[in-house]
């Protein structure tokens, strides 16, 4: 596989011996290997094309062409031969082009006028039922004499072979049980090795459809693994558009295509630059994934994949958005699905305390307002009780109750945010910030994150309805941000004060200058964002009647925007 | 409008002519010429598509102008196509123009717009995603390429009977589209599209009977047509056509009053070895065939059968009557069919 790699020197080796002694080999062997290995071959194949194509354009006559080149004549024309070359996605195009390269308007010599009437037979070949064929000469006296062109007969004709084959098999599905009229598997393996050149071929959309969603009698795998990758790619790179049953079925029967999926959404996450959750929403919603997650198993590998993210980039606040909104979407489409055919949560959580998972589903827009710190007060005594449990002992087991919290992250913004608006009882609340700010206790650290929060607090509430503050009223607070070492603290103690200056009577108008202190001095300037960018997706779902705090919020959005 | 008619009444000369060895004599500025013009014939197609009394005039303009009539007004809209294809195959094109219409077909990248940059790629495509879906053929119904060719023959006609108005030209029309066609191939597409005829949205009266005149129109040719094809096809289009039911087994009847029972033998056979006709077993696999097929289709087949036993004698013992002999063998295998429930 030396060909096709990006070279070093300006004009690229173009590696005629491999590509012969490959399309010499394709032409005699008819098995399914080496039709496997053609399917396999075809991308770096077509780049090949390609790279001979830029290279032949500029020489002057085809003379010099195949002076340069000797093999390219023997090379092209068994290429011409191979259906599975030809099918595949630009190749053909780039084919004839060269062919065109090699054409001479006034041919010189003999090798010339041989090759002008080797060339016009092989598009032939490529585009007419003609007489070059014999088998359909009467198919092309027939169409032209209807005034059709090979075009409508070709398409026509696929059309046709695609319904018959999704008859076939949608037949077979149906008296699967009948073993004599079963297909064999082999030919539905090899249906689908022939499909993978002609993947982003509209007309086979149909075929492909059927074949993801057929299953033969046995439990093996009967579509071959070219093909699903195949299709999976074309997915992703938008070349086909499938119906969703159809993907989740290819995800569902092939692990590979899942976790490349998964991966490709959050490399495609990483790549932009995030202005709202809205777009990221829209993103993870594109992609299918929260929908498919409906599947338990299939929600269950992409929650591990993004766990294993999350804990590869050390938690980045980004990754956290992410896992947070994929979840949310998740729940949408869950709840959005038919009673029916509902899996039960425990199908999707089985390791995990079913009544923490049953509250922490729950969307704050099905409950009252009023009953939220209730809620958030529920889930922190429940939370603290499991931990107090001595069966949670190893670090993993904390682990997985925290990602569980996490990934509902919208309860701790409600949290934080019910602890300055509401009266509530602060301890459970201030836990439960604590907890997800720091999930280890080991050397008491959460419970001095809990003093400390709790300083905080008080000392926020003293002037959460002062309407006249300023920076130095503030100073306590925004150095225990500045000053201390511990990285917990400081984030609950960002997230606190950010809700003050949202939410309290003055606080917005020392908002923008405490905001830029913080972020300057200290390194959180990724977690207010994301604290930012999730209070405004919230405040645009569920509305925030306070028009100051939204008025604030986007001015302070703003400002991130630019700066970025 | 009389120099717009007047143009179009140049098209099926210019496919003509790139049909022909005259194009020896063209060179690249020809070529232009010539595809400027199918250019031209395409713009006419789309300003006139929507409007259907010039449209129609257009249409019978260009009928006039063949003396076999079958380009009509859609040939207008596929012309740049149908020309580029007619002379990428007439080897007499000359090198210059050949390279000029290679240029100008398969568009390299920085091609002058207003042209369907995809239309021969995916033409390539296709024809290789026939060879690859070739697998070997599962359908008990006509073969995919016999469809494909029935589909298109079916939507010409319907344009024709959009435009052509009169039945008798209509015929005509398809004689002249069938004729070209050795003949199994010619009924196999016929076969076809009377088969996709009956299914789903496709049904049309007025085309099916265009269809069944031609077929039933000359005696010699529907026998044909019946020693042709499947049997288990003709008693398909048997059961959804009710006018082939009656000349069929008529036919049929012909061919079973020519079976003569050899006595020392002991079966039926063909009295003149040489003729088109059916022996004892493919005659007695018709009529089966026929009583698998719907009710109405069984009930006359049998009614058939039996009056022309009583016409024979109406005896009951085998060898006298091939009649009889067929009820019989027809007795046993609804017998076999009822124990199979």
């Amino acid at each position: 596989m030396d060909c096709g790699m990006a070279q070093d020197t300006t004009v690229p080796k173009l590696n005629f011996e491999y590509w012969l002694d490959k399309a010499i080999e394709w032409g005699q062997a008819t098995t399914l290997e080496s039709q496997k290995d053609v399917c396999l071959h075809l991308p770096q194949l077509q780049e090949f094309l390609h790279q001979l194509y830029e290279t032949i354009k500029h020489l002057q006559g085809p003379t010099v062409a195949i002076q340069q080149f000797p093999l390219i004549g023997q090379l092209l024309g068994r290429l011409c031969w191979n259906p599975f070359v030809i099918g595949y996605d630009e190749s053909q195009k780039t084919l004839m082009w060269c062919l065109c390269c090699l054409y001479s308007s006034e041919p010189q010599n003999a090798v010339e006028l041989k090759a002008n009437s080797w060339i016009r037979s092989l598009l032939c070949h490529l585009l007419s039922s003609s007489k070059w064929e014999s088998n359909e000469a009467e198919t092309s006296t027939f169409i032209s004499a209807l005034g059709y062109t090979s075009a409508d007969y070709y398409c026509h004709l696929v059309k046709n072979m695609v319904i018959s084959l999704v008859t076939e098999l949608r037949e077979n599905q149906c008296n699967g049980l009948n073993i004599q009229e079963s297909i064999s598997a082999s030919r539905v393996n090899a249906i689908s090795i022939f499909c993978v050149p002609l993947i982003t071929l509209p007309d086979l959309t149909p075929l492909l459809e059927t074949l993801l969603l057929y299953h033969g009698g046995s439990s093996k795998e009967i579509l071959s693994s070219e093909f699903l990758e195949a299709v999976n790619e074309a997915f992703l790179k938008k070349k086909i558009s499938l119906p969703e049953s159809a993907v989740f079925n290819l995800w569902l029967r092939h692990l590979p295509s899942l976790e490349k999926a998964t991966l490709h959404l959050l490399d495609q996450l990483f790549s932009i630059h995030l202005n709202s959750l809205e777009e990221v929403a829209c993103v993870i919603k594109d992609s299918l994934l929260p929908q498919a997650a409906s599947h338990p198993a299939i929600f269950r590998i992409v929650n591990e994949i993004f766990k294993n993210a999350l804990m590869e980039t050390d938690g980045t606040p980004e990754v956290m958005t992410i896992i947070r909104v994929f979840t949310q979407l998740f729940l949408q489409a869950y709840q959005n699905e038919n009673k029916q055919y509902k899996f039960p949560l425990k199908a999707y959580f089985p390791y995990h305390h079913q009544p923490l998972v049953r509250s922490l589903v729950r969307r704050p827009f099905e409950l009252p307002t009023t009953y939220w710190s209730q809620h958030v007060k529920h889930i922190s005594d429940m939370l603290k009780a499991i931990l107090e449990d001595t069966n949670i002992s190893s670090l993993t087991d904390l682990f997985e109750i925290w990602f569980l919290v996490a990934c509902f992250g919208e309860w701790l913004d409600i949290a934080a945010e019910q602890l300055l608006k509401a009266a509530v009882e602060p301890g459970p609340v201030l836990w439960l910030l604590a907890f997800y700010y720091c999930p280890k206790n080991e050397n008491q650290q959460r419970t001095e994150t809990m003093v400390e929060a709790q300083a905080v607090y008080n000392h926020l509430m003293t002037l959460f309805s002062h309407t006249d503050l300023s920076l130095k009223d503030l100073e306590a607070a925004v150095h225990r941000v500045t000053g201390v070492e511990h990285c917990c603290n400081q984030q609950l103690t960002t997230h606190l004060l950010t809700n003050f200056l949202l939410f309290s009577s003055g606080g917005h108008k020392i908002a923008q200058e405490c905001i830029y202190n913080i972020t300057e001095i200290t390194d959180t300037r990724k977690e207010v964002y994301n604290l930012l960018i999730h209070t405004a997706y919230r405040f645009n779902h569920s509305g925030e009647e306070n028009q100051r705090t939204v008025k604030l919020m986007n001015e302070l959005l703003q400002k991130f925007t630019l700066k970025v | 409008m009389e120099p717009v008619l007047g143009q179009v009444e140049q098209l099926p000369a210019l496919l003509a002519v790139s049909r022909s060895a005259l194009v020896r004599d063209w060179d690249s500025l020809t070529l232009d010429r010539a595809l400027e013009w199918a250019r031209y014939f395409q713009h006419l197609y789309d300003r006139f598509r929507a409007r259907p009394q010039l449209r129609e005039a257009l249409g019978r303009r260009l009928r006039r102008s063949q003396p076999c009539p079958l380009l009509g007004f859609p040939a207008l809209g596929c012309c740049p196509q149908l020309l580029g294809l007619a002379l990428l195959e007439n080897r007499a094109l000359p090198p210059a123009a050949c390279r000029r219409l290679l240029r100008s077909l398969l568009q390299p990248p920085c091609a002058g717009p207003g042209s369907d940059p995809r239309g021969l790629e995916l033409l390539a495509r296709r024809k290789a995603a026939a060879r690859l879906l070739a697998l070997p053929h599962h359908d008990p119904g006509p073969e995919p390429q016999l469809q494909a060719e029935a589909r298109l023959l079916l939507s010409r006609l319907r344009q024709e009977g959009q435009e052509a108005g009169e039945a008798a030209g209509q015929l005509r029309w398809l004689c002249g589209a069938l004729e070209p066609l050795p003949q199994p191939r010619a009924f196999g597409v016929v076969a076809a599209a009377l088969a996709l005829l009956k299914q789903g949205a496709e049904g049309d009266e007025c085309t099916a009977g265009l269809l069944l005149s031609w077929l039933l129109g000359n005696q010699e040719r529907f026998s044909a047509f019946c020693l042709c094809i499947p049997c288990s096809h003709l008693a398909f289009l048997a059961g959804h056509y009710s006018q082939l039911r009656r000349p069929y087994l008529d036919l049929l009847t012909g061919w079973g009053r020519h079976l003569h029972y050899d006595p020392l033998q002991g079966q039926w056979v063909k009295s003149c070895l040489d003729k088109a006709e059916l022996s004892w077993e493919e005659l007695r696999e018709r009529f089966i065939c026929l009583c698998q097929g719907s009710t109405p289709l069984k009930e006359q087949t049998q009614a058939a059968l039996e009056f022309l036993r009583t016409q024979d004698g109406d005896f009951r013992v085998r060898g006298l009557s091939v009649w009889t002999d067929l009820l019989m063998e027809m007795g046993c295998s609804w017998r076999v069919e009822f124990q199979n429930l």
